[in-house]
């Protein structure tokens, strides 16, 4: 569509704007987290000066922040595993069967991951209260997999629709059980969308907040609601809350960097085809 | 063979009831649970005094309570702030990183990082950025003679404040959706237009709004679903404040749980929220099929 030279400049030129509006947030985090105290907000902004790794000295010595890292690594990895069993039992089910019901039932399970967080939150509070799973990883591996299951099913579901159910059969006939046929034959074939369903309810689950910061005290909080407590205590300490945030969005960042080509299917729920 | 099918679906069956019996547990329970509290007067601060039926009071109360209606419309005007941008935003930078040029599938990447940040984080950045008498947005916009402004301590600005954070975070997201769907357009109806010698901005209007209206549907749905559980950003930057000037639903609901431990009132609120909820998923699922069917064809 672009002909001349000047419509390239400008289109150039207006993506340069964007991407400096864009970014300068996460470049803020990232050298902010070098900075030392003194040149937080020094006026103009310091772009040059000796990058310090005192605040992330700080960060692992004055809290133990190794601890709350590895937390937020078993709730995630916990309900990755959990939420990958049982969602791509489920979208198998909902690709293979053909009924006319099992649509409905597909879009009441993607519903469950829209309702809103904070109405079930008092619920949530007082059932794990009552079972004493409050501060637990246990309690939030569950409550993340009630959002995880759903992005799951939908995911998988588009990858199994796509293997041909006459390589299937063909198994059948050759004496494979239903279940030894989708193990050895059907799931193999769609092993990148189980990486790209775990690598994303990892990601959701490390990033969460609301639920962590409710239902886990001391001995279970996650890095999220960790990194908002140093706001929280008497002095802000932005060297380590710069220093936590770049530890917080390693994993997105990484994430975008490696698979964006699948960032389209997880986030519209496969309302757009990427 | 049919009498395998007949097999292979009640096999698949057994598949699904895990998932199935697994959400009814943890998601249908709890949504019971606060229908039950709605109905009830307690006080989790208090936990041993018994939670009283009280009959529709709670509901009475927030539907004739002016905290509550201000709730709702703050959501919707917050709603209406963030997904205009984020639209006209999106759209717009969707065109230009479809352009077929050097370097347009670095901008892309680089600029789908912002949704794949935790809430906290970019709540924590932008309150960096406001912070007020030291934060570096005035000192930014104070070098084209704008500002200062009191981002988050003023009633006027602080909803602002928090619909420019919104706005950075998920602008990508209808910018991604609609370079998706720019891009699986078939070449055609531009060719036509553009022989036919119609200017640029009337192939747009004409040729690819249209084409594109089902996805942007779609898109704004879950912008909207999302816009309306809105919690993490607010409760970094402002917690509702100043006053009531950001105090959404959730922020709502937060208040009434949990700083004056009215938890029936809370979930009173909760049902109302899940109504509402209800309603636009139900326009979203329709608006999916939709979109499906035209990027089917």
């Amino acid at each position: 569509m672009t002909s001349s030279v000047r419509e390239k400049l400008l289109v150039y030129l207006l993506l340069s704007v964007v991407l400096i509006i864009f970014m300068t947030p996460i470049y803020l985090i990232l050298v902010s987290s070098l900075k030392p105290a003194a040149l937080m907000f020094s006026k103009p902004p310091a772009f040059i000066f000796t990058p310090t790794l005192d605040n992330y000295y700080d960060l692992f010595t004055m809290r133990p922040f190794h601890l709350q890292i590895l937390n937020s690594l078993i709730v995630a990895l916990g309900s990755t595993a959990f939420s990958l069993t049982v969602g791509t039992l489920a979208a198998y089910a909902i690709s293979r069967i053909k009924s006319r019901w099992i649509n409905d039932v597909a879009f009441w399970i993607l519903s469950m991951r829209m309702f809103p967080p904070i109405a079930v939150v008092v619920p949530y509070y007082i059932i794990f209260q009552s079972l004493g799973l409050l501060d637990t990883p246990l309690a939030l591996i569950i409550v993340y997999s009630t959002f995880n299951i759903p992005l799951t099913v939908w995911l998988m579901k588009g990858f199994f629709d796509e293997v041909p159910e006459a390589l299937e059969e063909a198994a059948q006939v050759d004496g494979h059980g239903v279940f030894a046929t989708f193990l050895y034959v059907t799931l193999p074939l769609t092993a990148p969308g189980l990486a790209v369903s775990a690598v994303f309810c990892f990601i959701f689950s490390w990033n969460e907040f609301l639920f962590a910061l409710m239902l886990t005290g001391s001995k279970a909080q996650t890095v999220t609601v960790a990194v908002m407590s140093f706001w929280s205590s008497d002095a802000v300490q932005w060297g380590r809350i710069m220093a936590g945030s770049l530890v917080v969005l390693v994993p997105g960042v990484i994430f975008v960097l490696t698979c964006q080509r699948w960032l389209v299917k997880g986030l519209t729920m496969g309302s757009v085809k990427g | 063979m049919s009498h395998t099918a007949g097999r292979n679906q009640r096999i698949a069956l057994i598949f699904l009831l895990p998932a199935v019996l697994i959400l009814f547990v943890t998601t249908i329970y709890p949504m019971v649970y606060a229908l039950w509290l709605s109905f009830r007067n307690y006080d989790l601060s208090k936990p041993f005094i018994p939670r009283i039926f009280v009959g529709l009071a709670n509901y009475l109360e927030i539907l004739t309570s002016q905290a509550f209606f201000h709730a709702l419309l703050t959501t919707f005007k917050l709603m209406a702030m963030t997904l205009s941008v984020q639209l006209v935003l999106g759209v717009g930078i969707a065109l230009l990183v479809t352009q077929k040029l050097p370097g347009m599938a670095v901008a892309r990447t680089l600029l789908l990082i912002p949704m794949m940040i935790s809430p906290v984080v970019v709540g924590l950045v932008w309150l960096f950025l406001y912070f007020p008498e030291l934060g570096y947005l005035n000192y930014f916009i104070g070098l084209v003679g704008l500002g200062p402004v009191p981002w988050i301590t003023s009633t006027r600005w602080a909803l602002t404040a928090i619909a420019i954070a919104d706005i950075w975070q998920w602008t990508p997201f209808i910018m991604m959706g609609t370079a998706a769907a720019l891009q699986s357009l078939s070449p055609e109806p531009y060719e036509a237009a553009r022989i036919d010698g119609n200017s640029r901005w009337d192939v747009f209007r004409y040729v690819t709004l249209p084409q594109l209206k089902p996805v942007l549907i779609s898109l704004l749905f879950l912008r909207a679903i999302d816009a309306f559980k809105i919690y993490d950003i607010i409760y970094v930057l402002t917690k509702g404040g100043p006053g009531d000037a950001t105090e959404v639903m959730s922020l709502y609901i937060y208040r009434q749980s949990f700083t004056f431990w009215r938890m029936g009132v809370g979930a009173a609120a909760s049902f109302v929220s899940l109504i509402i909820i209800t309603v636009l998923i139900t326009f979203f699922f329709k608006s999916m099929q939709r979109s499906q069917v035209t990027q089917a064809r």
